[in-house]
């Protein structure tokens, strides 16, 4: 099949999951033997237009700006509905599958203009991410993600949680709602490192415990309950340091919370640093925690999984449904320093049951969350919907 | 899972001036050096008086999110990739 990504971001413009999620599903989709176009926003340093392992990828400058966020959202789809609709000239798509609401209006514009079908992902829901509609902005993106929803012909959700979600909040038929988890290339995750010499690199010494924390640096993501945990597991674990990768407008808050809890010298904020380097230090900590308050999937549990490192997550949306407790991981209580603190310690203090999380996690990365079944489910959902 | 209920920390949701600028500067498209902006252009963007703006860059430019270039006989402005990843990160 001949298929067009709409993504506002794709590698090397990382802001969040989607661009992971983006570019393993369409080099999997590739290797099955699928033609797959990517639209998606320039970056500086990037070509306007690449082959990358059988994926064709052009990146638009959006030549337009406009102070206004949402102003500005609507102008660069303007940019990437005429690199879709220039690209279909000579491609003729058999579908186009926007990535949230932030390419709805491309994807919507192209299904009535060319009479062919729209696949949309529902990522995360702003009413989750904002924890609420609290903003004539969120309410806006609320309605165009119900657009978006209403307009496609297929949904794809990652879990089932994001299933009630999108059903419960669009008021979506069931039917419509397809559960397709993401994946991950479980091989590049685990890669041969020299621990000490990466922990090093932080200035984290081999006796420590090195709890590491990666995702971007806001509310969503719960680090400020790790934070607050950190007192606590230092008095069982005086060795132990924190290492959160990620960059975020919640920055400056965490530093603040990490300077107030009298612990700061064990807190290190690496900002954003690149992927390689992430594989290397999920190979080298002793404890992964994922904090977050809300989380559709949360892929960063399944990177630490395939890495070989436990991981300690809240019981929260996909998280929940990815780790199983005392099996595949611990689950603690989201919003809770003293349950997160727990689940570290039961982690850390009992090596032998870590281990064996870490075997069984990683049997159940290999069997469930592979690229090449994700893109099997998904061109099932696309030859669907193309008739 | 043992659970002893807390009180949350408190967020800052309001954003500074410094990031609101920041934001600005990025959705306008001033993300490369050939789309720098001059304090005045900025200040008209903004319609913010170009002293107080000055203050923001500096600190801006201090933490890494924005960079200045020479251009035109005047001093010019652009978001730098980090300053990206940060605008971003509030719309993922």
């Amino acid at each position: 099949m001949n298929i067009c990504f709409a993504t506002w971001e794709f590698p090397p413009r990382i802001v969040g999951g989607i661009a992971r999620h983006c570019n393993g599903l369409a080099k999997a989709l590739a290797r099955n033997g699928h033609e797959i176009h990517v639209i998606t926003l320039d970056f500086p340093g990037t070509p306007s237009y690449e082959e990358c392992d059988g994926v064709m990828i052009y990146r638009t400058p959006t030549e337009l700006g406009h102070p206004n966020f949402l102003t500005w959202a609507l102008l660069f789809n303007h940019f990437i509905e005429k690199k879709i609709a220039g690209v279909n000239r000579k491609v003729d798509f058999d579908v186009v599958h926007v990535h949230d609401w932030l390419t709805g209006f491309a994807g919507i514009s192209f299904k009535h203009q060319m009479q062919k079908p729209m696949v949309a992902t529902i990522h995360g829901t702003e009413v989750g991410r904002a924890q609420g509609l609290h903003n004539p902005d969120s309410f806006t993106i609320d309605g165009i993600e119900w657009w978006t929803t209403y307009e496609a012909n297929k949904i794809i959700v990652t879990s089932d949680s994001m299933k009630g979600e999108v059903h419960g909040h669009f008021h979506l038929p069931q039917e419509k709602i397809e559960i397709i988890p993401n994946g991950i290339d479980p091989k590049r995750y685990n890669a041969p490192v020299n621990r000490s010499a990466v922990r090093g690199r932080y200035g984290v010494n081999p006796r420590e415990k090195l709890i590491l924390c990666v995702g971007r640096l806001v509310p969503q993501k719960g680090i400020e309950y790790l934070i607050s945990a950190i007192p606590q597991i230092s008095e069982s674990h005086r060795d132990s340091r924190l290492i959160i990768v990620g960059e975020g407008w919640l920055r400056g808050h965490l530093e603040r919370i990490a300077r107030s809890t009298r612990y700061q010298r064990k807190i290190t904020f690496t900002g954003w640093i690149p992927d390689r380097e992430l594989i290397a230090l999920l190979n080298s900590a002793d404890v992964l925690v994922v904090p977050s308050i809300y989380e559709p999937f949360g892929i960063v549990a399944l990177e630490g999984m395939a890495a070989g490192v436990p991981v300690v997550v809240s019981d929260v949306g996909g998280l929940s449904e990815i780790v199983e407790h005392e099996r595949t991981g611990i689950l603690a209580y989201s919003r809770s320093p003293e349950s997160i603190a727990w689940a570290i310690e039961r982690v850390l203090s009992d090596p032998d049951h870590s281990e064996w999380l870490v075997r069984n996690a990683r049997d159940m990365v290999q069997k469930t969350y592979s690229w090449e079944a994700i893109a099997m489910r998904t061109a099932k959902v696309y030859k669907e919907v193309a008739g | 899972m043992p659970n002893n209920s807390t009180d949350e920390p408190s967020v800052p949701f309001e954003r500074t001036e410094e990031f609101r600028l920041l934001r600005m500067l990025h959705n306008i498209g001033a993300t490369k050096p050939e789309k720098s902006l001059s304090i005045h252009e900025i200040s008209e963007w903004t319609e913010t008086e170009a002293s107080e703006i000055d203050t923001e860059l500096q600190k801006l430019a201090k933490q890494g999110f924005i960079q200045s270039i020479e251009a035109d006989g005047t001093t010019k402005y652009h978001v730098t990739l980090s300053g990206m990843r940060k605008v971003l990160s509030m719309y993922s």
